[in-house]
């Protein structure tokens, strides 16, 4: 009877120790968070919409039904990436994310020049590199600095009704994620 | 000696027994660490930032959430009314008071998945602030229901569970000292189609 109480303690101390183990192990090694099945709908440095109304279903869940997005991954370590996005919309808002989803950097509409979407993502590294000779088209971006490799870059734009809905898909459709030389 | 390999056995079953689950079933829960309840109304503030719990981690990675940045917004869900009754599609319901500071908001029914309810109608089952009808002293008042309802209104429909996600953007109530004196819209019952 003792020896049974002491293996179902023992159970116990080691269920903690599993739940612990075990917590921390699934974002190593889950595979359906957002860069998996980021990686599933398409490549790096492509813009992909993450809402349903492009087709299929949301790539990523908890969208906003009032707002579409799209997003592009990017690695580093080729280089920098900059994103820019076209028109006026009503508001958007952009989020860096590193590789397990986690939110670096977001701003929106009202921090960037002009209201444009023009970013660059890099590491503190590259900044240093470009801060050195900062080329002409790069002066109105802004620069987010992640230290990171891979990443996730999303832009959220708000739908505020049916007529806007074109001026929106435009706004994403036309938004560009490339690597950038310097 | 098959004594000890069966309890051996015993206590590791209950060790990865157990310790699955748990970590299952905290996964699951909607109530989390580091939540912030207002009235009826949840959020995750920290959700998917760097200085998240492990819980929330973990969640994160297994239902590949991207979450909003705090330069976005904020997102509240309710899945009670105001007495402590869960909220059901086939019910009626009433949002009523003041929201805080925000550029704008989106208020929209949502079912077990926190995705939009499907009502089969064109009319979607979300508003937006831009779009309310205001009483003079700035509060809005929201029915929430299957039957078309004078002022603003919310369209639901079907049956089930059923939560109200209330998402601010561009609001200084999403840095952690915004968060105090905060006070988020009652959601009142107002009849159900049993």
């Amino acid at each position: 009877m003792r020896k049974l109480l002491h293996a179902m303690i023992l159970g116990l101390l080691g269920a903690g120790i599993v739940h612990i183990v075990v917590l921390f192990l699934v974002p190593e090694f889950s595979e359906r968070d957002a860069w998996s099945r980021l990686a599933m709908a398409s490549d790096l440095y492509k813009m992909t919409r993450l809402d349903a109304e492009a087709g299929g279903a949301p790539v990523v869940k908890s969208v906003d039904p009032l707002f579409y997005a799209a997003a592009c991954r990017f690695d580093l370590t080729d280089g920098l990436v900059r994103i820019r996005a076209p028109g006026d919309v009503p508001f958007w808002s952009a989020s860096v994310y590193d590789r397990n989803g986690h939110n670096i950097y977001s701003f929106n509409d009202h921090n960037a020049n002009g209201e444009k979407l023009d970013a660059v993502v890099l590491t503190p590294a590259q900044m240093i590199d470009v801060r050195r000779d900062l080329p002409e088209d790069l002066q109105g971006a802004i620069f987010v600095e992640a230290p990171i490799e891979e990443g996730i870059f999303v832009v959220r734009a708000f739908v505020p009704d049916e007529s806007w809905k074109p001026i929106v898909s435009r706004f994403l459709e036309q938004s560009a994620c490339e690597l950038q030389d310097y | 000696m098959l004594k000890n390999a069966i309890l051996t056995l015993l206590s590791l079953a209950i060790a990865i027994g157990l310790g699955g689950y748990s970590v299952w079933y905290a996964l699951n829960a909607q109530d989390g660490v580091g939540a912030i309840r207002i009235g009826q109304w949840t959020a995750f503030p920290e959700v998917g930032t760097l200085a998240a719990d492990p819980y929330s981690k973990a969640r994160v990675a297994r239902e590949g959430v991207l979450a909003l940045g705090q330069a976005e917004g904020l997102a509240f869900v309710a899945e009670r009314d105001d007495a402590g009754e869960p909220l059901k599609r086939e019910c009626t319901y009433t949002i009523e008071g003041g929201y805080p500071t925000a550029r704008f908001w989106t208020l929209y029914a949502a079912d077990q998945s926190l995705g939009v309810i499907d009502t089969g109608k064109p009319r979607q089952s979300a508003l937006q602030s831009y779009d309310m009808l205001r009483r003079p002293d700035n509060s809005v008042v929201i029915s929430v229901g299957s039957r078309p309802a004078p002022g603003n209104w919310l369209l639901t429909g079907g049956s089930g569970k059923m939560y109200f996600v209330l998402t601010f953007y561009d609001t200084p109530i999403a840095s952690s000292t915004g968060l105090s004196d905060v006070t988020l819209p009652r959601i009142l019952k107002a009849g159900c189609n049993a």
